[in-house]
């Protein structure tokens, strides 16, 4: 992403999320910042079977999961847990 | 001197905008446990008055931080000039003292969260800082430049409670104690609601957490105990069904007060069955039959003590 050399300085960060579900057929990524959309946000399986998506966030804290072939999946490197609206357990990232 | 955590959070909070922008999501009130015993060496403190200093600085986010001291701490170190300088020179300058008689370390939470509250209004967080970490380590370090993760993630996801993990290795005598004690002794009085907590954290005892006005101020309306008030505020949490969050600070440990001695973990997981038992009869009083069901659980209670002081023997003794 490029910004303009006079507009104001990015308040996003790129960051990468990896899932390992090598036996999956889909994968996407869900959270507050696409307004929990499963279809928003695919991610891409590498050739080690791992899916892979890196997205920007705003500076803060934000709420995310993995839909797994359409299953609601906890992030295990996440750093913290919350629950979402509906009330689900989801995973946390802070971003600096 | 080490400046690296404070740098690093200033960085953050001015890269977030947060300095010019505050917003309408209230302010965040740290709470510091001051160490009850007096270290020899002041950098682990010094480190988190670092802390405490920047935080009173960036006063349209923070309130003025309050530091509770133990009376017992303060006498114990009238002749202590190390003590009174640093109380002086530090712990004055950057935050507000409030000096309180209390028989054990949930009581001076009782009584600085207490005045915090007094302070605070309705979209305000409140943030409990322990005073007895390693900080001035490099782990320490890693952990205190998190910490102000917990009252954020109250404040930007509307969270009642946020609890801060630490990492400790299998056989460290916390993790034992909350394996083998808290859990076990949990999921004996409060079944339910101990496997609710476990899905959030592994550390329902923790000093660390972050916690919101509006459930402050029913826990502070609840029966207060002396130790052990951490299982108590997720305990309430999932009976009225609050928004409960955990985040990693990293790996820590306390310092060397003893903490690590098998009578201190007995003593600890005999605590956890006494506060336990008195928040089951405060809830089931009112239903026929309870002492019957008492009598019950506090058979197999004893027994998970009993097993849990077995296993602290063979680990710790």
């Amino acid at each position: 992403m490029s910004y303009s050399r006079y507009g104001a300085p990015p308040n996003t960060r790129a960051v990468n999320f990896m899932c390992i579900a090598p036996e999956a057929q889909h994968v996407t990524m869900v959270g507050d910042f696409n307004q929990w959309s499963p279809t928003s946000h695919p991610m891409k399986q590498m050739p080690d079977k791992t899916w892979l998506i890196m997205v920007e966030l705003k500076h803060g804290h934000h709420r995310y999961a993995f839909l797994v072939d359409g299953q609601l999946t906890l992030d295990p490197r996440a750093m913290g847990v919350a629950r979402n609206d509906q009330n689900e357990r989801v995973s946390l990232v802070p971003v600096s | 001197m080490k400046p690296s955590v404070t740098r690093k959070l200033a960085t953050r909070a001015k890269s977030s905008g947060r300095k010019s922008a505050p917003g309408p999501s209230g302010k965040i009130h740290p709470v510091v446990i001051y160490p009850y015993r007096q270290p020899e060496d002041y950098s682990d403190l010094k480190l988190l008055y670092q802390l405490i200093a920047r935080l009173n600085r960036e006063k349209d986010v923070y309130a003025r931080p309050l530091t509770v001291i133990d009376r017992k701490t303060h006498f114990a170190n009238e002749d202590n000039k190390s003590f009174r300088e640093f109380r002086t020179r530090t712990v004055a300058r950057h935050s507000d003292i409030l000096d309180t008689w209390g028989v054990d370390t949930c009581q001076t939470w009782y009584s600085g969260l207490g005045a915090a509250f007094e302070r605070g209004g309705p979209e305000d967080v409140y943030w409990l800082i322990p005073g007895d970490f390693n900080y001035g380590t490099k782990m320490g370090q890693e952990v205190l430049s998190r910490l102000h993760d917990l009252p954020e993630i109250c404040q930007e996801l509307q969270q009642d409670l946020c609890i801060g993990e630490i990492a400790t290795d299998h056989n460290n005598s916390k993790q034992l104690i909350d394996t083998y004690g808290t859990f076990a002794l949990l999921y004996n009085w409060f079944p339910t609601e101990a496997q609710a907590i476990r899905e959030y954290t592994e550390r329902p005892r923790s000093e660390f957490f972050a916690v919101r006005h509006g459930f402050l101020r029913e826990v502070l309306r609840h029966r207060w105990f002396a130790y052990e008030q951490t299982v108590v505020m997720l305990l309430h949490a999932v009976f009225d069904n609050k928004h409960i969050s955990r985040f990693f600070v990293g790996n820590i440990s306390d310092l060397p007060t003893g903490r690590d001695s098998l009578a201190s973990a007995m003593q600890q997981v005999d605590r956890t069955e006494r506060v336990l038992k008195l928040l089951w009869k405060e809830r089931n009083q009112p239903q026929a039959g309870w002492s019957e069901q008492y009598r019950v659980l506090e058979e197999r209670s004893e027994q998970v003590r009993r097993t849990a002081h077995v296993i602290f023997q063979n680990l710790l003794g």
